[in-house]
């Protein structure tokens, strides 16, 4: 029996695509930036959607009022959904690939307790009575001091991860330890609160509720570059996560340092959950689901597409769920916390039982 | 002229432990741990293909471990293309070795030929696009392997066989000189396992491939290797050192006893004639068997099967002659108690005959 090649003369378009087309990325982009404006127009006031658009391009508005809200609440409030959506996402795939386990997301490595705990530090401490006023002078959203102290909690509980990722050979040990890391930092948070004062621990719920509302001015910058360093990280390690998907054993056999994977992807997820944690508080849900989503859309799991896909839908996801959280046509918002929960389970339901592929992407 | 891609020198295999470490100092022994086998020299030729045996918990897998690199050895060296394993960065022995593992790999969303192309990891640049070239690798692996049929389904849908197949192709698309399987026929029914090793031989011969598999099947074993390499457990001594290494041509193997003395186990009897081992123990007495050919053989199994030692000779009071004549098929059964014997004339009746009379003679040693 010879060895027959075929590869010379089957046709060439019948060997399937490694990846989807690029189109699917460009129509995912439109949609975002459909969802963008329609976030700029709606709200507590209306604003036309065309005026919206002039004043994104500059042109101005005849209500200067209109050309206020869009230009200092509701443009850099869009861009911080957009942000933290993609980090979110992004972080959340690669916790996914590297634990191959469906349920890890940003959180699961204790990094957003971690940055739970610094800001319980600030809020609940005792005798820090100067600190409280100065934060609710301040506003609880926008205090540099909330999102110094949340990613220093973050940074903490990243060290002591990392340094046991680096002792420990097997990723899921490393999953069980995160886990538990986290569990400690909430419960010192427990412990915190139930000795301090009522006025104290509201403040610290309000937080937890998240707020896409108070990242203004040099705050987004500084998130905005956190965020890109950490997307830039990400998309870095997309060809190794894709070996990563053979299973440890293969990609150490295929010259792939699972170390310095391992290292890159909690750095990359530290930067992008920590820098949104701090920011915006606590947002749930989204990491653990939009992967689930984009992989059950896309049908694919090479990362080189999945990751900016992932960011992708996980910014219009984010948007879609600010115009709800915001009531339109209502003085009331919703915690955002609560809505992005709330909007995407029952998406992330009606897709998985659609299309019925998640299962095969992990058992 | 040999023509070594692999070469172990003196090497110990085994697990590397603080306590026994500490203890080995302190004793003067020669390796920090658990030493699993040691005195390994062994050697893998271009085109060669090696079936390691051994019994569960052998060392089989520490081994193929060692040799791959994953697993520091507590002594001696493994020599990869003529340079040391110890210092090849991971990259290098990437493209020296690949290795198809036991390991599910249970991703979905991740198509045939998406999955073979991750064999070509260790050539592509940082953000892993595939050249031209890579793709024409990629695309040969699955021909070779016969993967192209189903090179777009998932690979979640696959059957056990044809992802073993898939892993095949993977490895041979890493386009290295030597291939490590562990266990590639386990969890496979017949025609997939001898498809897999009729493919990993063709893969040797005409490709020039060094092939290592582990495996438990013996017979598969001793048909398809050039050579066996069998680690053979023998009496544990002071040392820790438990594990004797055989290598040799199966033939070789078998000739000098050597394979019969290391699978020599209660009960186990293993037969140089067909190379298998023998099942049945006898404990019903002897029967003696005339005549020759296809039938004869079969009459010899069936009435091992149930418990006789059969022996070729016309004399014993208790015998079965078989003739076959323009395909009318004799048997004459003598039970050795009446002179006359009993005409049979099909298999089912003969065996069933026996066990009513349950008769046989003593079995002479």
């Amino acid at each position: 029996m010879g060895i027959k090649v075929d590869s010379q003369t089957s046709p060439e378009h019948s060997w399937p695509l490694l990846s989807p087309k690029n189109s699917l990325i460009a129509l995912l982009f439109v949609i975002m930036a459909f969802f963008f404006m329609l976030d700029l127009a709606l709200g507590s006031v209306k604003i036309p959607l065309g005026n919206v658009i002039d004043i994104v391009f500059g042109k101005g508005s005849e209500n200067e009022a209109w050309e206020k809200i869009v230009t200092y609440i509701r443009i850099p409030k869009a861009l911080t959904a957009v942000i933290a959506g993609a980090a979110l996402s992004a972080s959340g795939l690669q916790m996914q690939t590297l634990f191959r386990n469906p349920l890890a997301g940003p959180s699961v490595l204790g990094i957003s307790a971690g940055a739970s705990l610094g800001v319980a530090m600030v809020m609940l401490a005792s005798g820090a009575a100067a600190n409280a006023f100065a934060i609710r002078q301040l506003g609880l959203g926008g205090s540099w001091l909330i999102v110094v102290a949340s990613t220093l909690g973050a940074a903490f509980v990243l060290l002591i991860v990392l340094g046991i990722a680096v002792r420990i050979k097997d990723n899921i040990v490393l999953l069980i330890v995160g886990i538990m890391v986290g569990n400690i930092t909430i419960s010192i948070i427990s412990i915190w609160q139930y000795f301090s004062e009522p006025e104290q621990i509201q403040d610290y719920l309000i937080w937890t509720f998240g707020s896409l509302g108070g990242v203004l001015g040099s705050q987004l910058y500084v998130l905005a570059i956190v965020v890109g360093i950490g997307l830039m990280i990400s998309f870095a390690a997309s060809k190794s996560l894709n070996v990563m998907l053979l299973g440890e054993n293969y990609a150490r056999s295929l010259g792939m340092s699972t170390l310095y994977v391992r290292i890159t992807v909690i750095a990359a997820t530290s930067l992008l959950a920590g820098s949104v944690t701090g920011f915006c508080g606590p947002i749930g849900f989204i990491g653990i689901a939009v992967p689930h989503l984009t992989r059950s859309i896309l049908n694919t799991s090479d990362h080189r597409f999945l990751m900016p896909s992932s960011c992708l839908v996980g910014a219009i996801l984010m948007l879609v769920c600010d115009i709800i959280a915001q009531m339109p046509g209502s003085q009331t918002t919703l915690p955002i916390n609560a809505v992005t929960a709330l909007i995407g389970s029952p998406v992330v339901i009606w897709v998985i039982m659609k299309n019925r592929n998640l299962k095969s992407s992990f058992a | 002229m040999k023509n070594e891609v692999l070469l172990t020198h003196d090497l110990a295999i085994g697990y590397q432990n603080r306590r026994l470490a500490k203890e080995a100092e302190k004793h003067g022994r020669k390796y920090p741990g658990k030493v699993v086998a040691d005195n390994l020299s062994l050697d893998l030729a271009k085109g060669e293909l090696v079936c390691l045996l051994g019994p569960n918990g052998s060392g089989k897998s520490t081994l193929m471990r060692t040799i791959a690199g994953v697993q520091k050895p507590l002594g001696g060296h493994v020599t990869l293309d003529g340079r040391s394993l110890e210092r090849l960065s991971t990259k290098e022995t990437a493209r020296l070795l690949s290795l198809v593992l036991t390991d599910r790999v249970m991703t979905g969303n991740l198509s045939v030929y998406a999955l073979v192309a991750l064999g070509r990891y260790p050539y592509t640049g940082w953000m892993g696009k595939l050249s031209k070239d890579d793709e024409t690798v990629v695309r040969e692996a699955i021909a070779i392997t016969g993967t192209r049929r189903f090179a777009c389904r998932h690979i979640s849908d696959l059957s056990d066989g044809e992802r073993q197949k898939v892993m095949i192709a993977r490895a041979l698309a890493q386009d290295t000189p030597v291939i490590l399987l562990d266990e590639p026929t386990a969890h496979l029914d017949l025609p997939n396992r001898i498809e897999v090793v009729r493919l990993l031989k063709q893969l040797a011969r005409e490709r020039g491939k060094s092939i290592v598999m582990s495996t438990h099947e013996l017979d598969l074993a001793l048909q398809a290797a050039d050579r066996i390499w069998l680690m053979s457990p023998v009496q544990a001594e002071e040392s820790g050192k438990n594990i004797e290494m055989i290598s040799g041509m199966p033939e070789e193997l078998i000739l000098d006893g050597r394979l019969e003395k290391a699978f020599k186990r209660n009960g186990f009897e293993f037969d140089r004639e067909s190379g298998s081992f023998r099942i049945n123990q006898h404990h019903e007495g002897c029967i003696g068997l005339v005549g020759e050919g296809t039938l004869a053989y079969w009459t010899k199994r069936a009435l091992e099967r149930i418990g006789y030692k059969v022996v070729i000779d016309a004399s014993l009071p208790c015998r079965i002659e078989v003739s076959e004549d323009r395909g009318n098929r004799w048997w004459r059964y003598y039970n050795g108690k009446s002179g006359e014997p009993f005409e049979i004339q099909d298999i089912g009746s003969v065996i069933s005959c026996i066990k009513k009379n349950k008769t046989g003679s003593e079995i002479v040693a």
